[in-house]
This record gives C-alpha cells, sequence and structure tokens, in this order.
C-alpha cells in the first residue's frame, strides 16, 4: 500500500486532489443515478406524485396506509413470498448436486458446466416465451410428453393452483447454471485431505458430504441465499411474459403490482414508490435472518 | 472427493502397500478410476443434453416450415428446413416489432454501457486500491452497500429522472442508468484486482518519475486484462438482457431494445405462428453465445469472483 498523500515537498499536510480526481467520474454516475433516485424514492413514496403532475404534495404516510388496505398489493406481497419459498429449495439443492457431481477431475467438464451454465445467458424474455410454448397445453412438447408416460395433466399455466409452479420451473432452469459456478467455487476452497481423512476414518460419500461439504460450504449458502432473496423477491419478467399475473390474480408479484400502477395503469408514482420500500424492508429483514442464520466462520 | 465412497482401515491399505510396492498397485487402480471419471461425464453429458432441450426444441423449430411447428407428436428433426421467420422478423416492414432495429439498439446499449462501466469502474477501482485518502473507507462502503439495494427500489424515480433530463427513448437513457447499476460492482471486482497486483512495478515507474495516471494507465491497466474481460462480459451481458428498464424507458418501436422488441413480437405473432418468435429468440441469443463459446472460462471466473465475496 503506497502512503502518496502527503508527497508536497514542502512538508505541510495537504490533502492531494489526485484520489477525488480519478473517483469523479464514478462518483457523478453513481450520485446521480443511484444515490439521487434511491433518496428520491423514500420523498416520493410520502407524495401524491403521479405522471405529468408537476407538484408533488406532501401526504404523509397514506401512501403505504392505502397499501395496508389494498388486497391486491396483499396477495401480490403473499404470491412473492410464495414463490420465494418454492423456488428456494430446488435453486439452492439442485445446484449443489449438480457441483458435488462436477466437482472432481472428470473429462469434458468445463463443457459440461458450459452447457448447465448456457441458459443463465439468455434473457428473461427468450426464457419466458420458450417456456410459455413449452408449457403449452395444445401444442407444448412439456404436456404431450407427460401425458404419453400416464400423468394427468392439465395446463401448467392456466390453473389458479399450479401457475406459480410454472413460474418456479422457468426460474430454476434459468439460474440453475449460475448457482453451479458458484457452488463449485465453493467446492473448490475445500481442502482435498479433509475428504481423504474422512475415508480413512471410515466414513462413505453420504457421511463426509454432511459433515464436511455442507457446514464447509455455509459461506457459499449464505452468498447464495441473499442473492436467491433479493432476486426472487423482484421476479417479474417470467410472470410478464407467461402470465400477466394470471390466472385470475395468482401469479400476480409485488414487480408486476408495482409496473402497473406505475407505467401501465394509474400511473401513481407516490404509491409506487411506496410498494418499493415496503418490497426493500421485506427483502432486508429476509437477509438479516439470514446473515444471523448462516454466519459464522468456515475453519478448515 | 472420490476417495470417500472407498473405505480403506489405515491398517489394510499400510500393508497392502507394503507388500505390493506403491507402482504395483497403482496401475490397477487407475484404470478403473479413469472408467469411474469416464462414467461420471456420460451421466453428466445426459444430464446436459436433457437440461438443454429447450433451447434444442427453440432452435429446431425457428427453421420448421409453419404447420409443422405446431405438429404433434413433437418432431426433434426439422425437415424441410426454411429461413423464412428469421427473414420475417429481420426485415419484414409491415410488423411493429422488427427485430433488426432491436438487434442493433441493443448492441449500442451494451457496447455503450460496457465502454462506461469500464472506464468509470477503472477509475474508481484505483485509487480505492492504492491511495489512502480522507472519505475512502465511506465511499467504499456506499459502493458496496448499494448491492444490497434491489434495483427495483430506484425504478420510478430513476424513470422521473431520466423523463426530467429529456432521454426517454434515447441511447443514453438505456446507457446511462444501465452502467450506474453495474458500477458498484465493476469497482468492487476491479479493487480486489488491482490489490492483488505486486506494488514494486509501480514504485518503480514512479521513481522513474511517472505520475498517479500514467502509472494508472501503462502498468495498471495493461496487467489487468483478466479483471476487465470479466467485467466486460458480465456488463454486456447485464444491458442485453435486461428487460424491465428498456420496458418503461422506452416508448418507440424504433428504439426497442431485443428484450423488448421480442416480448412485443409475441404478441404480433403469437396466435398465428411461433416461427418468428423463436427465430428472435435464437437471434438475441447469438452474441452472448459467441462470446461464452470463446470465453466460458472467463465467465466462470467473473461469476466466482463475483460470489467469492458477497
Amino acid at each position: 500500500m503506497s502512503l502518496r498523500t502527503g508527497r508536497r515537498r514542502n512538508g505541510r499536510r495537504r490533502v492531494s486532489p489526485t484520489p477525488y480526481l480519478f473517483l469523479l467520474p464514478a462518483l457523478v454516475l453513481f450520485l446521480v443515478f443511484r444515490v439521487y433516485p434511491l433518496v428520491n424514492g423514500l420523498w416520493l413514496s410520502f407524495t401524491s406524485a403521479r405522471l405529468g403532475r408537476t407538484q408533488h404534495t406532501f401526504v404523509g404516510l397514506s401512501n403505504y396506509e392505502r397499501l395496508l388496505s389494498d388486497d391486491r398489493f396483499l396477495l401480490s406481497l403473499v404470491n412473492t413470498a410464495y414463490y420465494t419459498a418454492a423456488s428456494t429449495l430446488p435453486i439452492l439443492a439442485l445446484p449443489l448436486l449438480l457441483a458435488v457431481a462436477l466437482n472432481r477431475e472428470v473429462p469434458l467438464k468445463a463443457l459440461l458446466r458450459g452447457a448447465f451454465f448456457f441458459p443463465f445467458t439468455l434473457s428473461v424474455v427468450t426464457v419466458g416465451l420458450t417456456w410459455l410454448w413449452l408449457l403449452d397445453p395444445l401444442v407444448g412438447p412439456f404436456n404431450y410428453y407427460l401425458k404419453r408416460i400416464g400423468l394427468p395433466v392439465g395446463s401448467l399455466l392456466a390453473e389458479p393452483g399450479s401457475a406459480m409452479w410454472g413460474i418456479v420451473l422457468t426460474s430454476v432452469w434459468w439460474v440453475t447454471g449460475y448457482y453451479l459456478v458458484i457452488y463449485l467455487a465453493g467446492l473448490q476452497e475445500i481442502p482435498r485431505h479433509l475428504y481423504e481423512a474422512a475415508a480413512i476414518d471410515g466414513a462413505n460419500a453420504l457421511r463426509s458430504f454432511w459433515s464436511i461439504t455442507v457446514p464447509l460450504l455455509r459461506p457459499v449458502f449464505l452468498f447464495v441465499f441473499v442473492i436467491h432473496i433479493i432476486g426472487s423477491f423482484q421476479i417479474f419478467g417470467q410472470v410478464f411474459i407467461m402470465t400477466q399475473g394470471g390466472p385470475g390474480d395468482a401469479t400476480r408479484t409485488v414487480v408486476q403490482h408495482l409496473y402497473e400502477t406505475a407505467f401501465q395503469n394509474l400511473f401513481a408514482f407516490g404509491s409506487a414508490s411506496a410498494m418499493a420500500w415496503v418490497l426493500f424492508a421485506v427483502i432486508l429483514v429476509f437477509s438479516a435472518i439470514q446473515f444471523r442464520i448462516l454466519r459464522g466462520h468456515a475453519e478448515y | 472427493m472420490r476417495n470417500t465412497d472407498r473405505t480403506f482401515s489405515p491398517r489394510r491399505s499400510a500393508t497392502r502397500t507394503f507388500a505390493r510396492g506403491d507402482s504395483a498397485e497403482g496401475r490397477p487402480r487407475g484404470v478403473s478410476l479413469r472408467l469411474r471419471r469416464w462414467i461420471v461425464t456420460l451421466v453428466m453429458m445426459a444430464a446436459a443434453v436433457f437440461w438443454l432441450l429447450p433451447v434444442i426444441w427453440v432452435v429446431i423449430n425457428s427453421v420448421k416450415l409453419t404447420p409443422d411447428i405446431i405438429r404433434l407428436p413433437p418432431e426433434w428433426i426439422p425437415w424441410p428446413i426454411t429461413a423464412e421467420h428469421y427473414w420475417q422478423v429481420l426485415f419484414s416492414a409491415y410488423r411493429s416489432a422488427r427485430i433488426g432495429r432491436a438487434f442493433v439498439n441493443s448492441g449500442i446499449v451494451a457496447v455503450g454501457s460496457v465502454a462506461l462501466v469500464m472506464l468509470t469502474s477503472a477509475m474508481a477501482a484505483y485509487p480505492l486500491a492504492r491511495m489512502r485518502f480522507p472519505g475512502r473507507n465511506l465511499i467504499f462502503a456506499l459502493l458496496v452497500g448499494s448491492l444490497m439495494v434491489p434495483n427495483v427500489v430506484t425504478l420510478v424515480p430513476q424513470y422521473m429522472l431520466v423523463q426530467r433530463l429529456g432521454w426517454l427513448s434515447t441511447f443514453q437513457g438505456l446507457i446511462v442508468p444501465e452502467a450506474a447499476t453495474v458500477l458498484a460492482f465493476g469497482v468492487f471486482l476491479l479493487r480486489q484486482f488491482f490489490l492483488g497486483i505486486p506494488t514494486e512495478l509501480e514504485d518503480a515507474a514512479r521513481i522513474d518519475g511517472a505520475n498517479a495516471w500514467q502509472i494508472f494507465s501503462r502498468v495498471i491497466l495493461p496487467l489487468s486484462h483478466p479483471a476487465f474481460a470479466a467485467l466486460a462480459i458480465f456488463a454486456f451481458r447485464s444491458a442485453w438482457n435486461d428487460f424491465l428498464w428498456p420496458l418503461i424507458a422506452v416508448n418507440k418501436a424504433s428504439m426497442f431494445t431485443l428484450p423488448v422488441a421480442l416480448a412485443f413480437l409475441r404478441g404480433a405473432y403469437m396466435n398465428e405462428s411461433y416461427g418468428p418468435i423463436m427465430a428472435g429468440a435464437v437471434l438475441s441469443a447469438l452474441p452472448l453465445l459467441i462470446v461464452f463459446l470463446f470465453a466460458n472460462r472467463r465467465i466462470v471466473e467473473g461469476v466466482q469472483l463475483s460470489g467469492l465475496k458477497g
């Protein structure tokens, strides 16, 4: 680490402008397009802002109060939580399973890893349209093959009870490769000699998975959990493309509701900002809980 | 890992080693080991093909004739094949959503946002990694903290800001906010990388009279190719695939990016044919597929770098 602040010859302690000049472009970008919107959004949530309205009157907590009695918003919050809960286990377990299988010197490892990762390079629109068609009750191959092997199939996305699971399926397919790569990085950090020692002590594969892999992956689990929670509470694209929140309001999520409130039906920016902050608070609470549960150091 | 599924008691393996010697035992185990690794590969290969079936299905159907597309049972060998869907989405004039124009728009937005992110985050990461100055820790903490803020929280105010700037339906209105969302991650990634560069080179340059900018541009930047590649791919993917922001920040069809144009393509074609939609999907996936084929390792490294320290 080099000390270059007090470099002036006259010996006076002066703060050199150099680091700030380097930081200037990034700080301008950051302050104008991240910090200002964040603060302004909080302010907006206490106003009656609307598209085209130049004067925003302060209305106190009334946007928040209205949300508490807005059944559709509350339902969208429940739906979002349902989606998050339903997708957590598959997103935690499936990539881990694949990563453990790939975490050895097998031939074509990079190719295999790449194959699972590939869907993650697609846009949510591409993924949504693809699955919309795969799950199509009339012409989609998914239903066709399920019927062929004798499973009773309805239309996954058209039934209120199952539509969210269609969304979950789509999301899991989309992001599994991303988490697989994260898990692989974590697995590579675990020293091999631990497994060798366990084998000498007579532990089988399952035993050493539970006693070595799982506890030592704790920091990775925490990362995956937090990223997953932040991402899935903001789910929008899949819903927008595949169900538009339907059937009925069965897949209406918070961001879908926010999008409609702010940009499709009401153009009520104040109320939409309040929704965003409620969602933010929920995400923060969940992240904090996860930090509490999963914190702790991995000691090798 | 693979040693764990066979259990040797220490005494037995020790006597064996004594009895037969290392080289005698190594040979047959090596063969079965290799066989077992190939079995894992074959099983995983089957799983990977199964996993990619949706992608394969889309590609196959994008070249089928329209009546063949919805035929059941699903046909996995497209014959005869046609390029009409590609032709239609790229050049057809009488549909509202044209993929050809959107392709160019997405390219401009993605490249512009990559350039902006690289420049600003590299310049910011350098003093954060190498200089001491009042406010350094605060600035870094704010940047890292902003990674925890969900993008949707700033959606509405960002829209109002861009509207006030008169940037709706413009390239800068897409590029600058996209760059701003990736900026903090870029600073974080590059700072981590710069910290790992030995300081001796900079000290030598300084003794030769180089100033901070010269050290940054002539010493640090040339050494940072791997980190730049990872960041560039990350930023490109994020701008190329983003959907929600261009959906609200653009209200002219001529400024649509690919994801938005694809979503509208669905409305234009869904009832009559999936062909053009599938062709559009394939086209939109191409650039990242190409990047991916050549830089598989870089992408993975980028993801892992981002994952190692939340």
